[in-house]
């Protein structure tokens, strides 16, 4: 299984030497990165001094024992096995608990939980789909394999003649990526910055008979023509990037799109989800609690606050933490450094495979098994199907599952 | 450096719009600090007219600028076919995250993919290293 | 992908017969077959007027070794590992349908296209349908490949 992103392919084989990766088979660059490692694997250390693992534990359990407000955050890159560990973890310190879905996929994944917007999974995809739009989404460098294991290229039960012939592909974004050029010119649809909703708006409009205009002055003969063949579509399926995500204030044009789509037709939408398992961790919280992220728990009530003043970006900006417990991510590197900032100014806790920038600032760092080649567990697709990842070999590092196991139990 | 040696060279506003490379992914997974990931991270696609407004050469050096941060980068052409002068691209990275806003609204949500800089040769100079970044 | 006429165009045009060739023509139809390399045009390499020619010649012909019978190369530094190829390929279809055409890792020896270490390896070229007698002008592997790392020469 790779965890290089969230369509966990399956169908891997590898080469091994002693304990190293040699070869992989049949996973895309990226994936075969990953699963080779990377070349500065992250040291244990505690005030920048090498130390064993169980100073570290014990250093790692002092500061979250001495907070007032931990943060604990990441969780994209752990086995769900892990995450709820974590999610134990925060409700015996008090803790806020937010993962990267909180600035990504979060809203999407909510309202699919919350049965707002119908959904499929890849397989479905691949044997029944005939009509594929990818929004604000590049696949072919987010997710190298996804049109051709699920939803482009595949022949499938209901889909046996071939792409040409069985489906269509549309891509709609605001530049010309490299998913849209093999998708091809006729079935790309190039927005302005922004521009989303409006179009959104115009196709619900077409859809439902009337002109559609865009302030874009889009050709609406090409949105008519792009509502007739969603209408006329046996099963559709639309996927969202972050390009979506980010344009949208509020979802209600989408769900007003994908209701008036399902009046004629039988449309899924799936979030293009891109840590291997982001989507496990909205599900497993959200199994707990009925939140998918942003959390706040009261350390000695049962209470819970949850909502966007509880996000990792808010409680940063606001500085209402004072330490915090980082698992398989580098938000250094992935929040604008203004709001990242104050993570340097507290006590850090990493839990990490590798270097990063967040481990460089860390007064603990605890060097973890990576996923999916040295430790195994469970995850979630982006589609919301529970996969098993199994260990290639064993390694001299913990799993994060183990690690924040063992500094529970120091608390 | 001093921004001093700047002043004189013509400056522009650009809307930058971030996206993902699985080149620069794939060099991520082998190392946030290498050298391959520095190449194809630090860099800014600009149209040709505004290009040839910034009186540089492809390949040399600018300064992006906002009220978030500053950062050195390369520049390169786009290479898209359609023009798209006043808009610019980046790849997602710890270096255009410099220059994304901290303002969210409350939302917790920030603005990645779309923000405000001004552009900049700086010539000579060379690209900001991702342990200058922070 | 560089065609015959763009190559012509960067050459010195004056059938100089010094590389061997009748014409310019002759030489950038060998050249876009990887038969001869730039550096084979003597006034290109040597005369100062043609240095951007030779210089863009350069990074428009990237050397190969790798040219198989059917003239399919694939560029490995392009290459992204996705698979598309690997799918859409029709002998990979026919032969491998459970495996490549639905998608999966081949299962089978007889097909052309296999990504390994991330990069697509062409194997088995004689069964592609650009080969042979009954050979068909097939483009799948060009058309969805994404970052044009699949060409034919």
């Amino acid at each position: 299984m790779c965890t290089g992103c969230a369509l966990l392919c399956d169908d891997i084989e590898v080469e091994t030497e002693g304990d190293k990766v040699t070869v992989v088979h049949a996973a895309c660059r990226k994936g075969v990165a990953r699963m080779k490692g990377c070349s500065e694997p992250l040291e244990c250390t505690v005030d920048a001094e090498g130390a064993d693992m169980d100073t570290a534990i014990a250093k790692a359990a002092s500061i979250l024992r001495d907070a007032k407000n931990p943060l604990i955050f990441g969780h994209g890159n752990s086995s769900s096995e892990a995450q709820k560990i974590s999610i134990g973890l925060a409700r015996k310190t008090g803790a806020y608990i937010d993962d990267t879905s909180s600035f990504c996929q979060g809203p999407i994944v909510e309202a699919i939980l919350q049965e707002r917007l119908r959904t499929c999974t890849l397989d479905d995809v691949r044997h029944k789909a005939d009509v594929i739009v990818f929004w604000g989404a590049d696949p072919s460098n987010s997710h190298p394999r996804h049109l051709s294991r699920y939803s482009y290229f595949p022949r499938g039960k209901e889909r046996q003649r071939g792409w040409e012939e069985d489906r269509k592909a549309i891509t709609i974004d605001i530049r010309k990526s490299e998913t849209a050029i093999i998708c091809k010119d006729e079935r790309f649809y190039q927005l302005p910055a922004g521009g989303d909703a409006e179009f959104m708006a115009a196709l619900t409009n077409a859809l439902s008979g009337k002109v559609p205009k865009t302030s874009f002055d889009l050709d609406s003969k090409r949105i008519l023509g792009l509502s007739n063949i969603m209408k006329k579509a046996k099963f559709g399926a639309i996927f969202v990037g972050l390009g979506l995500v980010y344009s949208l204030e509020e979802l209600d044009p989408l769900f007003a799109l994908m209701d008036k789509l399902n009046e004629f037709s039988d449309f899924h939408l799936i979030p293009m989800v891109g840590q291997y398992n982001m989507r496990g961790f909205n599900h497993n919280l959200f199994a707990e609690t009925g939140y998918i992220n942003r959390l706040k728990f009261d350390g000695d009530s049962k209470e819970l606050a949850h909502g966007p003043e509880n996000s990792v970006v808010e409680v940063l900006r606001n500085k209402n933490i004072d330490a915090a417990l980082i698992i398989g991510s580098d938000p250094l590197s992935s929040l604008p450094l203004s709001i990242a900032r104050h993570l340097a100014d507290i006590p850090l806790i990493t839990i990490d495979p590798c270097n990063n920038l967040t481990t460089s600032r860390s007064a603990v760092t605890i060097p973890c098994a990576l996923g999916g080649v040295e430790s195994g567990g469970t995850a979630i697709r982006m589609d919301g199907v529970e996969v098993e990842l199994k260990k290639i070999f064993d390694s001299d590092r913990l799993s994060d599952q183990e690690i924040l196991k063992r500094i529970t139990e120091a608390i | 450096m001093g921004f001093g040696q700047f002043l004189a060279a013509p400056e522009i506003k650009l809307k930058v719009v971030t996206y993902r490379d699985v080149f620069q992914n794939t060099a991520q997974e082998s190392s946030r600090f290498g050298e391959d990931y520095e190449t194809l991270s630090a860099v800014i696609r600009l149209d040709l007219k505004d290009i040839s407004k910034l009186s540089i050469k492809e390949g040399e050096t600018v300064i992006l600028r906002n009220g978030s941060g500053k950062v050195v980068v390369q520049a390169q052409k786009s290479g898209y076919e359609q023009a798209h002068p006043g808009i610019a691209y980046m790849v997602n990275s710890p270096w255009s995250n410099v220059l994304v806003p901290e303002d969210t609204g409350g939302t917790g949500v920030p603005k990645f993919k779309d923000f405000e800089v001004t552009v900049q040769s700086a010539r000579g100079a060379s690209v900001t290293g991702i342990k200058e970044i922070f | 992908m560089a065609s015959v006429m763009e190559i012509y165009q960067l050459l010195p045009k004056t059938n100089c017969k010094e590389c061997g060739k009748s014409t310019c023509m002759a030489f950038a139809v060998d050249l876009l077959a990887r038969k001869v390399t730039v550096d084979d045009c003597p006034p290109l390499v040597n005369e100062a007027k043609y240095k951007s020619g030779y210089e863009k010649l350069s990074s428009m012909i990237t050397p190969v070794d790798g040219v198989t019978d059917t003239g399919l190369i694939v560029h490995d530094e392009k290459c992204i590992g996705c698979g598309n190829c690997v799918v859409a390929c029709p002998v990979n279809v026919a032969n491998d349908p459970l495996g490549a055409g639905s998608g999966k890792a081949p299962t089978s020896d007889k097909v052309i296209f296999k990504v390994e270490d991330g990069v697509v390896k062409a194997r088995n070229v004689q069964e592609c349908r650009r080969f042979g007698e009954n050979r068909i002008l097939c483009v799948a592997c060009i058309d969805t490949c994404p970052t044009k790392a699949i060409e034919f020469v």
